[in-house]
């Protein structure tokens, strides 16, 4: 019989050991797993679509501004841009570069395959919006057309991207840009900021050191001389116009702004009711049907009716049934308690 | 020419279609359904009459207050569940007892004689003692308490308090990245695990469902008590004076089934946040009236889809088992049978693990039902040390019903404290029987979750076992 306290640390060092190799997502097999294209098509493809975004949003684009973009040395990207000059996908005009035909609608492809890829992650599966992009970053240059074709008609041929983007056609039709400058809103209109002028550096670094950063939406509250104040996801901001005019924004008509000022289902008391206003845009996919198909849509009323046992989840009633929703969808939810056809309700139950 | 045309004018409207989405914007699918809620609640209100329905409210709302309030809730849940248990467990005895006089020791004998009258020994021994054998036992120990606890099972669900249950236990579940309705699989696991996997169908979210299932072996079922308490009442029992010796061996019992729903939900959490991480996850949980049980449905739809469907899937196994455990007991090369070069060669590498060869090929070959696990091993046992005034002869699986007997058998084979307390953790984390892998794959249709349900479990109690094993050596 060996000693045991040397079995005891051969077998903890085996356990280890096997955990590095097999331990899922992070092990050494799941890493040989994730063998990286060749980086050069990866990074052809990416200076296609940061022409493309140049383009579409009508800013001026140089050798320069792609390497930074990139994060490659301006020498690596003249040569990058050589090679796509022979495949014949960008031109010259001078410095500025510009995409061919071709290379425009390799770009759409590539873009597509990006934006269908954060639909789905958003809509079909658990990952966190935070990896989205990360992860359709590198989905992009592995899936083929046909394959997210195939995933596209099976969400239903979706037209925009989780972060309101639109998908481009299979055929490679996008609607025109629609970016307007912060400034340029009227009070009271709701859009969604979708680009942040990076040059000069100084305003792009006091922008996200405020928090402001690209996807959120924005509502304008005041627009007055010398200074602009809006709520950016219901946080209110003030700015100066030259602050503002850096910020590109898209006009969305139909949303509702995020309002702080709504009270959430969380906060209802057992025993009150309240009419629901909305569901916030963070809750997607599968969850924001499931709720939708109990009935959780603007008008209805919902009654906060018990506590489990151990406080959460409560369970609500609507329409006439007893469902149970947890605190943190709960605080998803908007409701209205200041109504008087509510208080009508209330006072004829 | 006609076709063609017909296609390239699809081709333009459906392409116009796409991009006249842009147009609508990202809150289209939010604003159909509103409408279609809007519209259906005009229309009923137009048609529609209602009596006033508050005292059926109120009745539920009362006892909703009582089974979901701070303080009588879980005492409530854990009284329920005590007693539906304890009901099994006394209840199956006689039924258990009378099946097995009837299937074992009265039809088995006449049908061997029978066979041995017209066919050669070992065509009789792979049919009546292998593959009989093995489906009786299996019935008998298996069916009745299945035919006690899914029904009462049932009855409680129809009633309405199942949904209570997981409503109430849903805040830990969440802390573990689980559903509530986990709380509900999991008892149904106590059960037998391959019906508490397909119970795990009323969890809608992929994720939280996936998790269910892979966790279901945890718990610890219906064909693993007697196992448990068998080795408890011989071994941690013996330990102690005899006054304490039942209350000790229960409590070890109880700890080796509370040590389960800790691994449980140790293991939920941590498939939560690796494997399963992009899997889909959403919760919804109905809390549906109460209503008085349909007895006689619940009898029906408990006794048929049920208890027959999950005895169906294991006497299926349990035949060709049977016929395995024959053959390797019988099958000799060199005068040693499979069985014993196999545990000759398995012994020194189970011992690292507390264990013995003996327990790892029962293990093996007594994959269909953990019921037959430890008659398989007393006729191992027997087999490897020679005891042939025990038992009925190799290949052919046996119980005694003296406890010291039983006792004699293993302390015979070896057996230890430290054997004993190691087979009652690793008859807890093992792999799942094959009925309850088989429904794993038919209910996840994946390979891969299949495996993952299966190895877990036993690398988990290699693991538990090795350091068990080793801290004994080093201090005991």
């Amino acid at each position: 019989m060996e000693n045991p306290l040397f079995t005891l640390l051969m077998g903890t060092g085996i356990i280890i050991l096997l955990a590095l190799i097999f331990w899922p997502g992070k092990g050494l097999l799941a890493r040989r797993g994730k063998v990286r294209l060749s980086s050069k098509r990866v990074l052809l493809e990416d200076t296609l679509k940061y022409l493309f975004d140049c383009e579409y949003k009508g800013i001026s684009c140089s050798l320069n501004s792609a390497a930074g973009n990139l994060n490659i040395s301006a020498d690596r990207m003249a040569k990058l841009m050589s090679q796509l000059k022979e495949m014949g996908l960008v031109e010259f005009e001078g410095s500025d570069i510009r995409l061919t035909d071709l290379g425009n609608s390799y770009a759409l492809r590539v873009i597509r395959v990006h934006r269908i890829w954060e639909r789905f992650l958003a809509d079909e599966t658990g990952v966190k919006q935070m990896n989205w992009h990360e992860e359709a970053d590198i989905q992009e240059h592995q899936v083929s057309p046909e394959e997210a074709d195939r995933i596209a008609a099976r969400m239903g041929n979706p037209a925009f991207d989780p972060h309101g983007d639109p998908i481009p056609t299979r055929e490679g039709k996008i609607p025109p840009f629609s970016g307007r400058p912060l400034s340029s809103l009227e009070e009271g209109e709701v859009g969604r900021i979708i680009h942040i002028e990076d040059e000069p550096n100084y305003i792009f670094e006091q922008l996200s050191a405020q928090g402001i950063y690209p996807g959120m939406q924005v509502y304008l509250l005041d627009k007055k001389e010398g200074r602009i104040t809006f709520a950016a996801n219901g946080n209110e901001c003030v700015l100066t116009p030259l602050f503002a005019s850096a910020i590109t924004v898209k006009p969305l008509p139909r949303e509702e702004p995020i309002q702080e000022g709504y009270q959430r289902l969380s906060e209802l008391a057992p025993g009150e009711t309240a009419d629901i206003v909305g569901i916030s845009s963070y809750c997607m996919g599968l969850q924001r049907r499931r709720l939708m198909d109990f009935g959780i849509v603007p008008g209805n009323k919902i009654t906060a009716e018990l506590q489990s046992a151990s406080g959460d989840p409560v369970g609500y009633r609507i329409l006439g049934t007893v469902i149970a929703i947890r605190k943190d969808q709960a605080s998803l939810i908007f409701i209205n308690t200041e109504n008087e056809k509510l208080k009508e309700y209330e006072r004829s139950a | 020419m006609m076709e063609q045309e017909k296609s390239k004018k699809i081709k333009e409207l459906v392409g116009m279609a796409n991009s006249l989405k842009w147009e609508l914007g990202m809150g289209m699918h939010d604003s159909i359904v509103s409408s279609v809620y809007a519209d259906a609640a005009q229309i009923a209100r137009k048609t529609v009459t209602t009596e006033d329905s508050k005292p059926a409210f109120s009745l539920d709302r009362r006892i909703d207050k009582v089974v979901t309030s701070r303080w009588l809730g879980f005492p409530i849940m854990f009284i329920l569940l005590a007693i539906v248990f304890w009901i099994t467990i006394a209840g199956a005895n006689y039924p258990s007892a009378m099946l097995a006089t009837l299937l074992v020791d009265t039809l088995h004998p006449i049908l061997k004689g029978a066979a041995n009258s017209v066919m050669p020994w070992w065509l009789s021994g792979v049919l009546v003692d292998g593959a009989y054998l093995s489906m009786a036992w299996v019935i008998s120990v298996m069916l009745p308490p299945m035919a006690i606890f899914f029904p009462l099972f049932t009855l409680l669900e129809d009633l309405g308090y199942l949904p209570r249950v997981a409503f109430n236990m849903d805040s830990l579940f969440r802390k573990a990245g689980a559903h509530g309705k986990q709380a509900l699989t999991m008892s149904m696991g106590f059960g037998c695990n391959a019906a508490g996997v397909i119970a795990a169908r009323v969890i809608d979210s992929p994720r939280e469902r996936l998790i269910a299932i892979i966790t279901n072996n945890f718990s610890l079922c219906n064909g693993r008590w007697p196992t448990q308490i068998l080795i408890a009442t011989i071994f941690i029992g013996a330990v102690v004076p005899p006054f304490w010796a039942g209350l000790v061996s229960t409590a070890a019992v109880v700890g080796i089934a509370v040590l389960g729903i800790v691994f449980s939900l140790i293991v939920s959490w941590g498939l939560s946040r690796s494997v399963l991480k992009g899997e889909a996850s959403t919760f919804s949980l109905e809390l549906p009236p109460y209503r008085p049980p349909r007895i006689f449905q619940t009898l029906y739809t408990s006794l048929i889809d049920r208890t027959l469907f999950v005895l169906w899937r294991a006497v299926v196994f349990a035949i060709p088992a049977g016929v395995v455990i024959w053959l390797v007991s019988n099958i000799t090369i060199g005068g040693v049978s499979l069985a014993e070069h196999f545990i000759n060669w398995s012994d020194p590498f189970a011992v690292i693990f507390g264990l013995n060869g003996v327990i790892l090929l029962a293990y093996i070959i007594a994959i269909p039902a953990n019921e037959i696990v430890i008659p398989t091993i007393l006729m191992l046992t027997v087999l490897v040390t020679g005891m042939h005034e025990v038992g009925a002869g190799s290949g052919v699986m046996f119980e005694l019903d003296s406890l010291s007997g039983t006792e004699g058998i293993l302390r015979a084979g070896g057996w230890t404290l430290l054997t004993g307390v190691n087979l009652m953790l690793f008859s807890l984390l093992h792999n799942p029987c094959s009925t309850t892998i088989y429904t794993i794959y038919k209910e996840t249709n994946s390979v891969k979750w299949t495996a993952i349900s299966t190895f877990l479990p036993i690398v988990m109690g290699f693991i538990v076992c090795f350091i068990t094993a080793q801290l004994w050596y080093l201090f005991v």
